[in-house]
C-alpha cells in the first residue's frame, strides 16, 4: 500500500491528542492540583502550565480554586460582655492554601469546607463579642472604640482554629451590626424622646440668648449715655472752674459788679410776655410823676 | 451502472472478453468514485483546519484588556501579558484561553448593609418605604452610631482597575468582596461618630472616614483597584425623620432669635453712640459759652469799672436808664398807675392765664 505523508500526519496528530488527553493535563493560573497515585497523594502544583501524568485510573488529577472567595452567613444574634443581644455579620476572604490538607480533611467538597468555616466563623465570633461590651464596637470616644481590635480577634482566633484546613483567612471584617427587631422600637422611642429633649432645649436656649444679648444690649446703651452725661458734666465743671477763675476780676469792685450782674438779669427776666405794672416811683417814671402832680391831686 | 454484474446463468463461450473487459471498467470506476470522494474529505478537512486556526481570532474592545492563557498560565511577563485592544490570534482552547478584562470603563460598587429596603422604581421615584415602627434585619439595612442611634448609610464608589491580572486572578469574586469591604467601612465609619454628626453636622467628615477605610482595606486585601472620587449617602430612617426636622427648625428658630437679638444690640449700641456724641457736643457747645460769656462780661467789666470810679452815681442812673429803656421795649404791656393819696385803694384786677399775643421779631438791641 502505497504511504501517504498527509495521511500518516493526520494518524500521528490524531495518536498525539489521544495521547495527551490521557497523559497530560493543564493547571490554570488560579488553580492548585493535587495529583494522587492510587489514591495516595503524589505531588501538590501550585504554579500554573503544562503537566504530565499517568492515565485514569492509576492518577487522579484534583482541582482547587485558589482565588480569594468571600464567605459570609447572616442574621445571628451574639451577647456582648455588658449582656447586650446585637445581631452581627462578619465576612471572610479566604482561599485554599495548603491543596493536600484540603484533600485530606474535605476531598473536593468545597460546600463541606465552607460549612466547617462557618462553624469556626460563628465560635471565633461568638466568643470575641462576648468578651467586649457594646462600648467597644460604638463609642463617640475614639480612645475606647475598639473595632480595629475586635476584628483582630476574630481574625487570630480563626486562623488558629483552621490551622489544618489547609486554607489561609485573608482577611476578616465586620459587615453589619444591628438590633433585634423588638430593640429597634426602643431605640426609635428612645431617638424621638431625646430629640424631643434637644428640641426644647434648643428653644430655651435661644430665648436665654436673646435675652441676654438684649438686655446686654440695654446695658450698654446706659454705660454708654451715662459715660456721655458724666463726661459732658465734666465739661461743663471745667468751664465753671474756668468761668469761676475770672471772679477775681470781679472781686475789684463787687458793687459795680452786682449791679451790672443785676442790669443783665432786669433785662433776660423781662424779655418776652412780661407785663409791667409800674408805679412812679420807678425811674424814669418818677418824670411822669412830677409832671402829672400839678395838673391833677395838686401834691 | 455499466458495473452492475451479469446475472447468473449457463456460461455464454462467445462473450469471455466482453466479461474481463466489464471488470475492469467497474474496479476503474470504483477507483474513480473513492478518488473523488476522498478529494472531498481532503477538502473537508483541509477547511476544518482553516476553521480551526481561524477561530483563534479574536478581538479586544476598545475597554478592555486581555490576556492569553496558554496551558493554563499567562503568556509573557509584566504589562506584556495585557492584550491591548484590537485584532489578536490565540491557539484555540485547549491551547491558549482568552480571559477578557473590563479596565477602562469605571465599575461602580454599591454597599448593601446600611440602607432601607428599596426598588429601582421606589428609587427612581424619590420614595421611601412606609414607616413601620420597627426594623427587621433581613429587609432593612441600617448602622448604629456611636451614640446608639440607627440612621441609613449608602456608600457608592466608583473605581478603576488598575492590576488587572491580581483583580481577575487573585479573587473568585472581586466585587463581593468591595461590596463587604463597603459594608464595613461604614459600620467602622459610623460606629466612631454621632448621629447627628453624620447625618448633619459633618457629614463631609464622615464621608471622609468611610472612603479612608474603604482606602486602607482595599490597599489590605490588594484588591488592584483605585478608587474614584465616590460618594456616601446618609439618612434618618423614617419613623424618626418627623423628629429630627423639628430638632432641625428649632435649632433654626435659635439662630433666628439670635441674630435678631444681634441686630438688636447693634442698633441700640449704635443710637446710643450717636447720642453720646451729641450730649458730648452739647457739653463742649455750653461750656464754649460759658467760658467765652464770662471772658467777655469780666473784659466789660475792667472797661467800664474806670468810668464807674469817676461818678459811681451818675454811671448808675446812665446805665440803668438804657438799660430801662431797652427792658420796656421788650415788654408786652406795660401799665402805669400814678401814685394816689394814702387814703385812697385802689384795686387791680390781673387775669391770668390768657394767651397773649406774640409780637413779630423783637428788636431788642
Amino acid at each position: 500500500m502505497k504511504k501517504n505523508p498527509v495521511t500518516l500526519a493526520t494518524g500521528a496528530l490524531v495518536v498525539l491528542i489521544f495521547a495527551s488527553m490521557l497523559f497530560a493535563f493543564q493547571v490554570r493560573q488560579t488553580e492548585v492540583v493535587i495529583v494522587t497515585t492510587l489514591g495516595r497523594h503524589t505531588r501538590s502544583i501550585e504554579e500554573p502550565g503544562l503537566y504530565f501524568r499517568l492515565p485514569w485510573p492509576l492518577q487522579n488529577v484534583h482541582r482547587y480554586d485558589n482565588r480569594i472567595r468571600n464567605l459570609e452567613k447572616k442574621y445571628e444574634q451574639t451577647t456582648t460582655a455588658d449582656g447586650r443581644i446585637i445581631v452581627i455579620d462578619v465576612f471572610l476572604g479566604w482561599r485554599v492554601q495548603d491543596p493536600r490538607k484540603f484533600l485530606e480533611l474535605f476531598g473536593d467538597n468545597l460546600t463541606e469546607a465552607e460549612r466547617n468555616l462557618e462553624i469556626q466563623l460563628r465560635t471565633a465570633k461568638n466568643n470575641t463579642v462576648g468578651n467586649h461590651p457594646l462600648a467597644d464596637f460604638i463609642s463617640v470616644d475614639p480612645q475606647s472604640l475598639r473595632f480595629d481590635q475586635i476584628e483582630a480577634e476574630m481574625l487570630r482566633e480563626i486562623r488558629v482554629a483552621t490551622t489544618n484546613f489547609g486554607v489561609e483567612i485573608v482577611l476578616l471584617g465586620v459587615k453589619q451590626i444591628g438590633l433585634p427587631e423588638s430593640i429597634t422600637t426602643k431605640v426609635f422611642d428612645r431617638m424621638k424622646a431625646e430629640r424631643e429633649r434637644l428640641v426644647k432645649q434648643f428653644q430655651g436656649e435661644g430665648e436665654r440668648e436673646s435675652i441676654r444679648i438684649r438686655s446686654e444690649a440695654d446695658r450698654r446703651r446706659e454705660e454708654i449715655l451715662a459715660g456721655a452725661e458724666g463726661r459732658a458734666r465734666e465739661i461743663l465743671g471745667e468751664a465753671e472752674a474756668r468761668a469761676a477763675a475770672q471772679l477775681k476780676t470781679f472781686e475789684q469792685h463787687p458793687e459795680l459788679a452786682v449791679f451790672l450782674l443785676k442790669l443783665d438779669a432786669l433785662e433776660q427776666a423781662l424779655k418776652e410776655r412780661a407785663t409791667l405794672v409800674l408805679d412812679p416811683r420807678t425811674p424814669p417814671f418818677d418824670l411822669l410823676q412830677n409832671a402829672v402832680a400839678p395838673a391833677g391831686h395838686g401834691q | 451502472m455499466p458495473s452492475t454484474p451479469p446475472p447468473p446463468g449457463p456460461p455464454a463461450p462467445p462473450t469471455p472478453p466482453l466479461s474481463a473487459g466489464a471488470d475492469d471498467a467497474s474496479s476503474q470506476a470504483l477507483a474513480e468514485t473513492f478518488g473523488s470522494s476522498f478529494r472531498l474529505v481532503k477538502v473537508l478537512m483541509a477547511g476544518l483546519v482553516l476553521a480551526f486556526l481561524c477561530s483563534g481570532m479574536f478581538v479586544v474592545q476598545p475597554n478592555q484588556l486581555a490576556i492569553v492563557l496558554q496551558f493554563g498560565r499567562p503568556v509573557g511577563t509584566g504589562p506584556e501579558q495585557l492584550k491591548k485592544p484590537g485584532w489578536h490570534w490565540a491557539w484555540p482552547y485547549p491551547i491558549n484561553e482568552v480571559v477578557r478584562i473590563p479596565i477602562g470603563e469605571i465599575q461602580t460598587a454599591t454597599s448593601t448593609a446600611g440602607w432601607h429596603a428599596t426598588t429601582p422604581e421606589l428609587e427612581a421615584a424619590g420614595q421611601e418605604p412606609a414607616p413601620q415602627g420597627i426594623l427587621r434585619p433581613e429587609a432593612d439595612g441600617y448602622t448604629l452610631t456611636a451614640d446608639g442611634n440607627i440612621i441609613h448609610v449608602r456608600a457608592t464608589v466608583k473605581y478603576r482597575i488598575t492590576d488587572p491580572v491580581r483583580y481577575v486572578f487573585g479573587f473568585a469574586h472581586a466585587p463581593t468582596l468591595l461590596t463587604n469591604i463597603l459594608n464595613n467601612a461604614i459600620l467602622y465609619a459610623s460606629a466612631g461618630m454621632s448621629a447627628d454628626a453624620a447625618l448633619y453636622k459633618d457629614k463631609a467628615g464622615f464621608r471622609e472616614r468611610v472612603l479612608e477605610r474603604v482606602r486602607q482595606l482595599i490597599t489590605q486585601a490588594d484588591l488592584g483597584i483605585t478608587l474614584e472620587p465616590s460618594d456616601v449617602e446618609t439618612k434618618t430612617p423614617v419613623d424618626v425623620r418627623q423628629a429630627f426636622e423639628e430638632v432641625n427648625s428649632a435649632e433654626q428658630e435659635r439662630s433666628r432669635k439670635i441674630s435678631d437679638a444681634l441686630g438688636y444690640q447693634d442698633q441700640v449700641t449704635t443710637k446710643a453712640l450717636g447720642e453720646a456724641q451729641a450730649i458730648l457736643a452739647r457739653a463742649a457747645g455750653a461750656s464754649n459759652r460759658l467760658v467765652t460769656a464770662i471772658a467777655a462780661e469780666a473784659r466789660a467789666f475792667q472797661d467800664q469799672l474806670p468810668e464807674y470810679r469817676k461818678n459811681p452815681g451818675l454811671f448808675r442812673e446812665r446805665l440803668l436808664a438804657a438799660r430801662l429803656s431797652r427792658v420796656l421795649t421788650n415788654v408786652q404791656e406795660k401799665f402805669y398807675l400814678p401814685q394816689r393819696p394814702q387814703e385812697q385803694s385802689r384795686e387791680l384786677r390781673l387775669q391770668l392765664n390768657r394767651e397773649p399775643v406774640r409780637r413779630e421779631a423783637p428788636a431788642t438791641r
